[in-house]
């Protein structure tokens, strides 16, 4: 390397005013190929990602149909969502659909993990296989099956629990039922997702420990309970942390299972973001509404956070 | 398998999970309306546009020949497939017209001409768009003001049709189907309790065959799901009586006017009274009803023929009839369900060529009828009717009538505000509602002054 380039590198303060201009492109030139390397990203970033998130911001202080100027209306948007009752049905469902199926989904995810970690079980390949089917199977597809099985009327579980003397459920026609069903179909699509999640943490614990407590006489329950959650409890944080957002996010589900109904009990904010864009047309306002839902889940999470990491100060 | 390894399914389970996040809404949509497959399979079917092979008969040619292009048509399959009957024709006098069509599902047509409007691009010349989503695209502005052209044809469709494409004195599209609605039976299971459909004339007369009906056979009257109804029924029965969300001017009347509250008291009864099968529209348990003979009557427009024919129950042949749609006091024998309309987008850089097919397809008889003969899709032309095929028996009806006993009932259907450049909206609203009248949570008073008031709130309509 010459004098001259190290000079021009540490840039001298005499040779500012001479080579300031023209010193960061000749740098840049001379390095380009891993910037080059690394651009794509950074376009396609800002492209899909930063441009809309941007424009979305400004579109919510405007009215917008689509076609023509919009019109700025300051934070109008963003009081309308306030006395918005649909929307806010919409956040009260999300919650409600989070404790029906994430802590059994959690729960079934430990247990199958647990099970499969287990050096008896045979098959494990497969068993991991079908546990994980589910998550890869099309949610369409999944979705309007479950509406034919869990049909009130002509549903087969129906028909298999008549069979036991259990009168008809109402699966998809009963505010809370049709949650419940949401909530088992969740679980369906997402237990394996989880349990391969739990599966990675549970290998992670050093078998050392379960043999201790089986030495001091720690029968496979107490194992569970005592040794293998408590170990497990940053990855099940991570777990919980994705199914909240998942569940505020969740759309294609009910979209296709219940289209929000009975009664709008299933309808996700997404769905309602979704109404106001595609149905009422009403641009600048679902952009508000996004933002003060994507507000609203940083603060949930941040909070999770905060109280999950407490303890381990 | 090593941590490692799972390490990596984990994070690529992640990733998929923030895409699924980022575009849940994007990719979920396309997906909610059925022939999704067959838009796959004929994503793209170009109609024969042929010039050097087709030698044009020349009387006709003469006029059009000279028009010239590719023309986009959006449509669903249920659209095309009459449309394409025609297209032989349509190219023997416009040779050098060539015709795509990109078949793609109601719901995605409506989304993905929002899209092409607000990107400003990516838009078809002709699109089918049904009349209960015609007034959103009108008021937005995306589409060409055909006044001037379909001049000649006002006097000479259903006159309904045009408010829905009419704003401000201008007219944005031309009618194609019409959507009168009578009441479609099950022949067996009124023989078998021992119902005479002609006695059927009002409203309390339908009720009270439904009880006979249900002493004798058990067969529900009709099917009305209650807590997922989707306030189709009661639309179409508010139009009968020339009622609707709003008036003329686009003021909220919902809760206004009697007949409305009527309506929905009159639906009370019948769950009420047990005579209504508690089902899901548009599903399994749905089609099976009408296919088994679970259910007695189903009111329903006239293109409920073409899908009871095609997959609802197409083994059942000769064991339905059809009767007017029973009245209210001095209410018309039937209402408007559905219907559709073409038009041409603002964008099209070939309105004369695109013009000219829509002037084809829909203002011609001999097109239109060749059109309903494929489909049960009704011509709102009226010359139309004089054609001899509404006369001829339908087998599927056991050999009766039922076109020309819609072309007597269609010119019947009033004026009513139930589409507006906000119906998705009004709807969906008065579908919660209705749904918690239906299930005993609210009266149908109500029900009524709920809904009015949120679309009051959400619409900005006084």
């Amino acid at each position: 390397m010459t004098i001259q380039a190290t000079r021009q590198a540490s840039g001298a303060p005499g040779h500012r005013s001479v080579t300031g201009r023209s010193g960061a492109p000749h740098r840049l030139g001379r390095n380009r190929w891993p910037y080059l390397f690394i651009a794509p990203f950074f376009v396609l970033f800002a492209i899909f990602f930063l441009y809309p998130i941007g424009f979305s911001l400004w579109l919510s202080f405007r009215e917008w149909s689509g076609l023509g100027e919009a019109e700025f209306v300051g934070f109008d948007n963003y009081l309308r969502v306030f006395s918005d009752e649909l929307f806010w049905n919409s956040m009260r469902n999300a919650v409600i659909l989070f404790f029906i199926y994430v802590p059994v989904m959690i729960f079934l995810a430990i247990v199958y993990a647990a099970v499969l970690s287990e050096g008896f079980v045979r098959l494990q390949g497969m068993w991991r296989g079908l546990i994980f089917l589910p998550f890869v199977t099309n949610m369409v597809a999944a979705g309007f099956t479950f509406q034919l099985v869990f049909s009130t009327r002509n549903g087969i579980v129906n028909k298999w629990l008549s069979i036991l003397g259990v009168s008809a459920v109402p699966w998809l026609d009963d505010q809370m039922w049709a949650r419940i069903t949401l909530g088992l179909l969740m679980i369906w699509a997402w237990v394996g997702y989880n349990t391969i999640i739990m599966l990675a943490g549970i290998q992670a614990i050093p078998p050392e420990i379960r043999e201790a407590a089986r030495v001091d006489g720690a029968g496979p329950i107490q194992r569970f309970f005592r040794v293998t959650v408590p170990l497990l409890r940053p990855v099940i944080i991570f777990s919980v942390t994705l199914s909240v957002i998942g569940t505020f996010n969740m759309f294609t589900e009910p979209f296709i299972l219940t289209d929000g109904g009975p009664i709008r009990a299933t309808e996700t904010p997404v769905m309602q973001i979704f109404a106001n864009t595609f149905e009422s047309i009403r641009f600048g306002y679902a952009a508000a509404l996004s933002w003060v839902f994507l507000m609203i889940i940083i603060a949930i999470t941040l909070i999770q956070f905060r109280f999950t990491t407490r303890g381990e100060r | 398998m090593s941590i490692s390894r799972l390490r990596i399914v984990a994070a690529l389970g992640a990733f998929v999970l923030v895409l699924a996040a980022c575009n849940g809404a994007g990719d979920a949509t396309p997906t909610t309306t059925q022939p999704s497959a067959t838009t796959a399979a004929s994503g793209t079917t170009a109609a024969t546009g042929t010039t050097a092979e087709s030698p044009t008969t020349t009387e006709t040619a003469a006029a059009g020949s000279d028009l010239e292009g590719t023309l986009t048509i959006w449509a669903w399959e249920g659209a095309v497939q009459p449309l394409q009957t025609v297209d032989e024709a349509f190219n023997q006098e416009y040779p050098n017209i060539t015709l795509e069509y990109q078949v793609q599902a109601p719901a995605d047509v409506y989304q993905n001409l929002q899209l092409g409007i607000t990107a400003g691009s990516g838009l078809p010349d002709i699109s089918v768009i049904e009349d209960s989503h015609l007034a959103q695209f009108v008021e937005l502005g995306a589409l060409s003001d055909l006044t001037d052209q379909v001049g000649p044809y006002v006097d000479q469709m259903n006159a309904y049709k045009w408010e829905e494409a009419t704003l401000d004195g201008r007219i944005y599209a031309m009618p194609w189907d019409s959507g009168p609605v009578a009441v479609f039976y099950r022949r067996d299971v009124f023989e078998a309790s021992g119902v005479d459909p002609s006695t059927i004339q009002t409203w309390e007369d339908y009720f009270l065959a439904g009880q006979t009906i249900s002493e004798a056979t058990g067969v529900p009257l009709w099917q009305q799901a209650t807590a997922l109804n989707d306030a189709r029924l009661f639309e179409t029965l508010m139009w009968q009586r020339g009622a609707g969300y709003v008036d003329a001017d686009g003021n909220v009347v919902l809760d206004q006017a009697p007949e409305t509250q009527e309506i929905l008291e009159f639906m009370g009864r019948i769950w009420d009274s047990g005579l209504a099968a508690d089902s899901q529209p548009w599903t399994d348990g749905w089609y099976a009803e009408m296919n088994e003979g679970q259910v007695a009557t189903v009111p329903g427009a006239v293109w409920m023929g073409t899908f009871l024919k095609s997959f609802i129950a197409p083994d059942t042949g000769g064991m339905w009839g059809v009767f007017p749609l029973p009245t209210w006091e001095g209410s018309a024998r039937t209402a408007n369900d559905g219907g559709s309309s073409l038009a041409i987008l603002e964008t099209s850089e070939q309105k004369d060529a695109a013009w000219a097919y829509i002037e084809f397809h829909l203002g011609r008889p001999e097109q239109q009828v060749e059109m309903y003969r494929a489909s049960d899709i009704f011509p709102s032309l009226e010359t139309a009717y004089d054609d001899p095929f509404f006369s001829e028996p339908d087998p599927y009806f056991d050999g009766q009538e039922v076109r020309s006993l819609f072309a007597e009932i269609v010119t019947e259907i009033p004026s009513a505000f139930v589409y507006s450049a906000d119906y998705q909206e009004m709807n969906s609203l008065m579908q919660t509602e209705l749904q918690k009248f239906a299930i005993g949570e609210q009266s149908a008073e109500e029900a009524l002054a709920n809904t009015a008031s949120a679309i009051r709130e959400r619409t900005g309509r006084s």
